[in-house]
């Protein structure tokens, strides 16, 4: 009782008992004698730091660089910086382009904007389908089996999955027959497809299972005993959601934005195929600029990116404590 | 953060090692593997030639009969653009042939990363066009503005740029061809003869344009030109203003819903028209082939204006020397001589040496594709496909027709970077 009265501010694991100090210390001894640790993580480390680390500085080294217009020269420069930030009009109150920032930043903010909005209508449609997995299907192999439905769409190829919006958007596609059958619209609709509508529509479908999955492991984890202990003491389902389950299932909502605002974020190539490549993400910034050998400029779009990402994770991670929480 | 965690349990830890190093070891000896099959094998007879390039002219069944042919093994890459110019331009240790293109020549031919080919060694070099050589295919033709192949040509032996003929190229002229607009005749209701229609009111929200930007903003130059809102000194090499005011037009018109996409692929471009969504877009050749062979009435426009021409063609790596440049060279005689033309042919491209092409193709075939007869009876693509059906007629001509009339060549811009930044604020108006 005491217990449960104290996961209402703290959390239920964070109120969990301390395991004695001689657990600890048992652990302690256990630990190998530093090397064969150190040499397991050999492998990774050197993996990570010549394919993540060397290339990272690299594109940091080349954005200081100049471009030749057929590759680029050794330099230390803040050109591509300036190119990047620079917006003629800025402070020209004349201008029609009057505190309009470069393209550059309106496109990575566009970009901003729409992982934004996916995320939100990701955790919409998602959170349902993983709180009825883990909370309303009450057999193990059917909350398995459901879960594995969940992810077909995954069994396929990225490109597959947005390819076949086409179809089903499309003026003569399946939505646009129906809508016209039912007598709704009497000639087919472009809305569906090539439009904003199309696009949020197939980035949520594509990208919500990312979520589902990890909302879904912290709510399974939830002991069930909590949750009947709070009904016996007359917590409505709402105080029960508010007070035990959503918190708890913060962690997973976390790591699941985490994922889709990383890979939405980065995102080219659904603009492209069911947007009809009518906006622009920095993602595609970045592959015009490598297409004509602007590589310094490509790189310090890609840096502007990752700042981007960084402080978005950061972000996420100041509103839920995952390390905490887990 | 997991190496933090402590590592399994103490039990498995001896034999863990010697495990783990054995799979160390094995994993040595496969990267070691993977480096050595990267070399060509020099020593065993056959040389080994690595070529890259688009999926125009990089087929298997090109490099596949030209191993065949020269008794070399010739590896070929197809890549998509993008990737195929960046691989080009900073790894030419990475292949031994490179199937450029001619308006990528202002960066090739200053980077030095190709070396000069000596025409000498060219056997059929006489039977090369003037097309490529003075931009004149017939002593009348408009050689157009732009990159035309002629204006890239010619270098000294040492890779410099020179103004006339010389017994040294940049890159051996190959595959070509000219693209105009793609539409389908049961949606537009009528031909389209000029590049202004690519702007018609009639066909509002039923347009695709390329989205690339050095050739999207070509096809829109000559569509404007052609409605006479504006007049481009060298649609090839816009300056400042120019593009401003192009991209201007095109925001407005993006506005307005024109647009109803922007594509990058072939088979986007295919899709769009098989689909129904668009009615009129800049096309290339092959994907109206594709459109009709979806059972989607898909014509192409011969605008009056004159088309959009590009050319592409073989380079070798400044880095290949001796029995493999000897090799290179077969390779680019090998091209010349008209297997591959006709092979190219049958879907749609043209060759710099017709009369070899010629010599591989059946009569009938040799008069849709080149002579622009109507077809005398099925013909099909290079894997054996029927596409032509008896009595069909090929768009825009004969070979001759086409190409004396091109209005400008694929280029690439002095400005290209602000056009790239400006075709951006378009995009993402």
């Amino acid at each position: 009782m005491q217990q449960i009265a104290e996961t209402h501010h703290t959390g239920l694991i964070g109120s969990q008992p301390v395991p004695p100090a001689a657990i600890d210390e048992a652990k302690k001894l256990r630990r190998e004698p530093g090397f064969p640790t150190a040499w397991l993580i050999t492998l990774p480390t050197a993996w990570l730091i010549l394919f993540l680390v060397l290339p990272l500085l690299g594109i940091i080294v080349f954005s200081f660089w100049s471009s030749s217009g057929h590759g680029m020269e050794p330099a230390l420069t803040l050109e591509n910086y300036r190119a990047y930030f620079e917006a003629e009009g800025f402070f020209d109150p004349e201008s029609d382009r009057f505190l309009t920032p470069s393209v550059f930043l309106r496109t990575l903010g566009s970009t901003l904007y729409f992982t934004l909005v996916v995320m939100a209508l990701c955790l919409l449609v998602g959170y349902p389908i993983a709180y009825f997995l883990a909370m309303q299907v009450q057999s193990f192999k059917w909350q398995m089996a459901l879960f594995l439905l969940a992810m077909v769409p995954f069994w396929t190829s990225y490109l597959i999955r947005a390819v076949a919006w086409l179809p089903m958007l499309g003026r003569r596609g399946l939505l646009n027959t129906f809508l016209i059958n039912i007598g709704a619209i009497d000639k087919p609709t472009s809305l569906l497809l090539y439009s904003e509508f199309g696009y949020t529509m197939a980035l949520v479908q594509l990208y919500v299972v990312l979520c589902v999955g990890p909302i879904f492991f912290s709510l399974a984890k939830i002991d069930k005993a909590i949750l009947e202990a709070a009904r016996d003491m007359g917590a409505t389902s709402f105080q029960i959601f508010r007070e035990i389950i959503g918190p708890l299932s913060l962690p997973g909502v976390a790591i699941g934005m985490i994922f889709i605002f990383v890979m939405i974020m980065g995102e080219f190539a659904t603009a492209v195929v069911v947007y009809g490549g009518k906006t622009t993400t920095t993602g595609t910034v970045i592959l015009n600029y490598y297409a004509i050998a602007n590589y310094p400029f490509a790189a310090v779009n890609a840096l502007m990116l990752m700042l981007a990402m960084m402080i978005g994770v950061i972000v996420i991670l100041r509103v839920v404590n995952i390390r905490k929480e887990l | 953060m997991t190496a933090r965690k402590p590592t399994d349990t103490s039990k498995t830890k001896r034999t863990g090692m010697s495990r783990r190093t054995f799979m160390g070891t094995t994993a040595g000896a496969v990267a070691a593997g993977s480096v050595v099959g990267g070399f060509p094998s020099i020593g065993h007879g056959a040389e080994t030639l690595r070529t890259i390039g688009l999926g125009v002219s990089v087929i298997n069944e090109i490099q596949g009969k030209a191993s065949q042919d020269l008794g070399l093994k010739v590896r070929g890459q197809a890549l998509g653009y993008g990737a195929m110019f960046g691989k080009m331009l900073n790894q030419n240790d990475q292949y031994e042939i490179a199937e450029g293109y001619f308006n990528d020549m202002d960066v090739f031919i200053p980077a030095k990363v190709w070396q000069p080919i000596d025409t000498q060694r060219i056997r059929d070099w006489d039977k090369v066009t003037n097309l490529a050589k003075t931009g004149k295919l017939t002593p009348d033709s408009n050689a157009g503005q732009g990159d035309a192949p002629f204006r890239h040509l010619w270098l000294d032996a040492d890779g410099n740029r020179v103004d006339g003929p010389s017994r040294y190229i940049s890159m051996l002229p190959g595959w070509h061809n000219a693209d105009s607009l793609g539409y389908n005749p049961e949606e537009t209701g009528r031909d389209i003869e000029s590049w202004a229609d690519l702007f018609s009111e009639e066909f509002k929200g039923q347009v695709a344009l390329l989205n690339v930007p050095q050739i999207g903003t070509m096809d829109a130059a000559l569509a404007i030109e052609a409605m006479g809102a504006y007049t481009f000194k060298d649609k090839g090499n816009m300056t400042r203003e120019e593009i401003d005011f192009l991209i201007k037009f095109l925001i407005e018109r993006k506005k307005e819903g024109h647009f109803r996409a922007f594509w990058e692929t072939f088979g986007q471009s295919v899709n769009l028209m098989v689909s129904g969504e668009v009615a009129v877009q800049s096309m290339w050749s092959p994907a109206v082939t594709a459109v009709k062979a979806e059972g989607v009435p898909c014509i192409y426009a011969f605008p009056k204006e004159g088309m959009r021409g590009w050319h592409g063609g073989l380079a070798i790596s400044a880095k290949v020397t001796g029995k493999q440049l000897d090799a290179a060279y077969e390779y680019l005689n090998w091209w010349l001589d008209g297997w591959a033309g006709a092979f190219v042919a049958r879907q749609g491209y043209y060759m710099s040496v017709p009369e070899n092409v010629k010599k591989h193709l059946e009569p009938e075939e040799w008069d849709y594709w080149y002579m622009g007869k109507p077809a005398a009876k099925e013909l099909p693509d290079p894997f054996d496909t029927i596409i032509v059906e008896k009595g069909e007629v090929r768009d825009g001509g004969s070979y001759w027709d086409r190409f004396s009339n091109i209005a400008v060549w694929n280029s690439l811009m002095d400005e290209n970077d602000y056009l790239v930044k400006r075709w951006t604020e378009f995009l993402s108006a």
